[in-house]
């Protein structure tokens, strides 16, 4: 998506309407219909995203890295991705189906400072908004939980928009990701969380 | 927070059980879990109700209603009423120079520009459709909203977190998965702004683990308040 994010940087101001016509009317890297094996593959690919920024949280925040309203903003995300953990948990638990477990992570360099702390955080988020997107589709049937989702999706884009402020990031291409979110593949979003997975039973 | 007018605002109380429920899970590792009974009450602590097996919603919220009865260009020429009334807002908040803070400037100034896309956008998405996008109503706002800084972030929370329930609100109801993909493309930038303004206005920025949603009829009750006639 770098070439509508650059597009709308370069261009600063408003965007003619042929241009949001096209964001709006295709584009998006929905997942394909091959991506997720039904519900519950969806539910537990967004359990294993929010175990992992939960779990980046907690080591995170625990590590005191942040202080003042940037430690205040991070305990409530903390809490939020735990919510999202054991609200997903239920869920497919309702359904009738097996949460997968935690998976083993490896933050690597993460903790190593306030910047690495707060890059990671906002790259996690912002590809959390991604990967539910990407995901939406394959719920479109499901009401119940597309709403669910949809409302969780919502809460990791305001992560993602406040861990930009925080670093004093550019509005556009850092708080905002453009006037519209995008969506990224199963695919993608695993290769992009790889790097902090040692082993996960899905993805 | 301050104070607002139902249905948009925050109740203070809840957010104050939602304070007190994640202070009894301060440094607990969430993925050595708890006990059900705790997990049970820092959920009914956070406010969240179960609806149905699966759906979970805040308690100021009904569950949404699960009626198709609007079709999509109807519900896209209510999110663009919804997106005119947002983009002539921060239109003229900006040209009145409203906000003189150069960070908060920058913050605020692509705000308009989104709201201005969505507006080109949806236009464009309804006729493509073949149907016909409504015509912008003519909006007022009061005295005070853009010239006075606070005044206009506390109004331009409530517009972003109003919008942002519209959103959530027409999930359900949407028919067509494209067209639901771009609704959830935009009120994901909704929840950014609403995130941003907040804590531009010293407010919540994360206000719920889940976001909120509201049936039309309310929405344009309260949007209704800006619009003549």
């Amino acid at each position: 998506m770098y070439t509508r994010k650059n597009f709308i940087r370069d261009a600063g101001l408003v965007i003619p309407g042929a241009i949001a016509l096209t964001m709006l009317g295709s584009k998006f890297a929905f997942a394909d219909d091959g991506d997720f094996d039904g519900p519950l593959d969806v539910l537990n690919y967004a359990l294993t995203l929010e175990y992992l920024e939960a779990e980046f949280y907690r080591q995170g925040n625990a590590a005191g890295l942040v202080s003042g309203q940037a430690a205040e903003y991070l305990a409530t995300i903390q809490t939020d991705e735990e919510t999202h953990v054991m609200t997903l948990q239920d869920t497919i638990a309702s359904l009738g189906g097996a949460a997968v477990p935690a998976p083993m992570v490896d933050f690597g360099e993460a903790f190593a400072s306030e910047a690495n702390y707060l890059e990671t955080a906002f790259t996690f988020e912002n590809l959390g908004v991604q990967a539910y997107l990407g995901a939406a589709p394959s719920l479109f049937q499901e009401k119940e939980l597309l709403t669910a989702a949809a409302s969780i999706f919502g809460v990791e884009a305001r992560h993602a928009a406040i861990l930009g402020v925080l670093q004093n990031k550019p509005a556009e291409g850092g708080v905002y990701q453009g006037a519209l979110e995008t969506a990224l593949s199963r695919a993608d979003v695993l290769e992009a969380a790889s790097p902090f997975i040692v082993s996960a039973e899905t993805l | 927070m301050h104070e607002t007018n139902d249905p948009i605002g925050t109740d203070p109380g809840w957010a104050a059980r939602v304070r007190r429920s994640r202070q009894m899970f301060g440094g607990k590792p969430v993925l050595r879990f708890q006990t059900e009974a705790t997990r049970r009450t820092f959920i009914a602590g956070a406010g969240l109700v179960g609806v149905g097996a699966t759906f979970v919603a805040f308690n100021r919220n009904d569950p949404v209603a699960f009626a198709d009865t609007t079709g999509d260009i109807d519900i896209l020429n209510y999110a663009l009423t919804l997106e005119y009334l947002e983009a002539e807002f921060y239109t003229q908040g900006i040209a009145g120079n409203v906000i003189t803070d150069e960070r908060e400037l920058e913050l605020v100034s692509p705000i308009r520009d989104h709201e201005q896309a969505h507006v080109d956008g949806i236009t464009q998405l309804i006729t493509d459709l073949g149907g016909t996008p409504v015509e912008s109503p003519t909006f007022m706002f009061p005295d005070g909203t853009f010239t006075d800084r606070d005044m206009f972030l506390e109004t331009a929370s409530m517009f972003e977190e109003l919008g942002v329930q519209a959103y959530h609100g027409q999930v359900a109801l949407i028919s067509d998965a494209e067209i639901l993909g771009t609704a959830a493309a935009i009120a994901g930038v909704e929840s950014r702004h609403a995130a941003v303004v907040a804590h531009l206005m010293g407010g919540e920025p994360f206000p719920a683990p889940f976001e909120a949603n509201l049936p039309m009829e309310d929405v344009l009750a309260a949007a209704g308040q800006f619009i003549e006639g």
